[in-house]
């Protein structure tokens, strides 16, 4: 990081971890999910729900100009990984891209109101 | 970016009586007197040094680093652009009056159009009336032409006009509603970094204040190896919160800097700058 003010930085690196932990959790429920099914012939049709699903709210960030910078790569990313046949890799950048598509959309919905308290008067 | 206008213009009229309550004058007001009484050693006319207008140490090297301007390249560049006749004879100079020396009419609010029209519009739209093919924003030769085009301008006075029009108005204030929004994985506004940030070091430089912040551009960046175009610098902004970035002259970008312009009424343009 290093671009913001220290006492920012620091509130903000805790909240990314924090934010980081809840992915980690979520995605190694996704993993073992899976894991099980990539045996499975359907765990194509798995990805490509999810990866749908995933774009979907890419866009609906997108369309309330709240698309967040990495979320487009990380879904381009999970198709190659797919196609390689890792599956479980490709799950797991989807849900990441998924979830961090639902918090640029909550903070859009914050910012609605928020942003006034900051202009000087 | 229509749903974007959308849910920004729903939300103005939720806050209606709040947020149009302040004119763009008082916002202005108020906005120069955080800056003055944030760095009461900085004449405010000074604002318009970025960076260098508040640190002492960095400023010495850009003063040196002025004395052989790396921005002399590109104005002359521009000037040869500017100069050089379209296929069907004319020029820029038919489009623009004074020579090209028109900076501060930039950006102002068209009321036939409804919409902000900045310089570097003007420039390809002046191109494609000419049966031209339109040049990219960000740099190259557009930075070259605004770069020629600010030079000749340089001490006009920054006196963007937003009239009683509730459209301009409302593209004001679209503008405004972008520069205090927090935005991206890092969740910041710009007036986080410019404004309650300005002056804190980040690695080894400062956070410059947000007053002037559009007096200078286009600008040579070292970082960037090259020219670049304010809108450049828009998008190297919001991707450096982690936010996906909008295309440089899109109607947001036209409008923040129709914003973040007007906040600077009163300082000079002079453009084209060197900052690191
Ligand atoms: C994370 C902090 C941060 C945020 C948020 C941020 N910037 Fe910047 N900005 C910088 C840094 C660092 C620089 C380069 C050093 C300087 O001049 O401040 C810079 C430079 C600039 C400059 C050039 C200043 C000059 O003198 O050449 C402009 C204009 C600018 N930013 C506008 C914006 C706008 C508009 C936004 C919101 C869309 C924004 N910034 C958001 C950190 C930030």
């Amino acid at each position: 990081m290093g671009l913001v003010p220290e006492s920012e930085a620091l509130q903000m690196i805790k909240m990314t971890l924090a934010g980081l932990f809840s992915t980690l959790i979520l995605i190694s429920g996704c993993a073992t999910a899976t894991n099980e099914a990539s045996t499975d012939p359907a765990a194509g049709d798995e990805f490509a729900a999810a990866w749908d699903a995933a774009d979907a709210k890419r866009q609906e960030a997108a369309a309330v100009g709240y698309e967040w910078r990495d979320t487009s790569k990380m879904l381009k990313k999970a198709k190659t990984e797919a196609e390689a046949g890792n599956t479980e890799a490709a799950m797991k950048l989807v849900a990441k891209a998924h979830e961090e598509s639902a918090d640029a959309i909550e903070q859009e919905a914050r910012e609605s109101t928020l942003w006034q308290s900051r202009v000087p008067q | 970016m229509r749903k974007l206008i959308v849910a920004m213009t729903a939300t103005l009229m939720a806050f209606g009586g709040l947020a149009l309550q302040a004119s763009p004058e008082s916002d202005r007001a108020a906005f120069e007197k955080y800056f003055t009484d944030r760095f009461k050693d900085t004449p405010k006319d000074d604002f318009i040094n970025g960076v260098y207008s508040i640190d002492a140490a960095s400023r010495e090297q850009w003063v040196e680093i002025e004395e052989f301007a790396p921005y002399e390249l590109s104005i002359d560049a521009g000037k040869a652009e500017f100069e050089k006749p379209f296929a069907n004879g004319k020029g820029y100079g038919d489009c623009f009056e004074n020579g090209g020396a028109v900076r501060g009419m930039y950006p102002y609010w068209d009321a036939d159009r409804k919409e902000v029209i900045t310089m570097e519009l003007a420039i390809n739209e002046c191109r494609e009336a000419n049966g031209e093919e339109p040049i990219k924003y960000s740099k190259g030769k557009m930075a070259d032409i605004s770069a020629y085009m600010s030079f000749l301008s340089r001490g006009q006075l920054i006196e963007v006009v937003v009239p009683d029009d509730p459209d301009a108005l409302a593209a004001y204030e679209r503008g405004k509603e972008f520069y205090y929004r927090k935005r991206g994985q890092l969740n910041f506004s710009c007036f986080d970094c410019h404004g309650g940030g300005s002056g804190n070091l980040v690695r080894a430089d400062k956070l410059s204040p947000a007053l002037g912040h559009t007096s200078h551009f286009p600008v040579y960046r070292s970082k960037w190896g090259g020219m670049g175009t304010l809108h450049r610098r828009f998008g190297g902004c919001n991707r450096q919160v982690r936010a996906a970035s909008f295309k440089s002259q899109s109607q947001i970008y036209r409008e923040l800097e129709y914003f973040l312009t007007y906040m600077s009424n009163g300082l000079a343009f002079n453009g084209p700058g060197a900052r690191k």
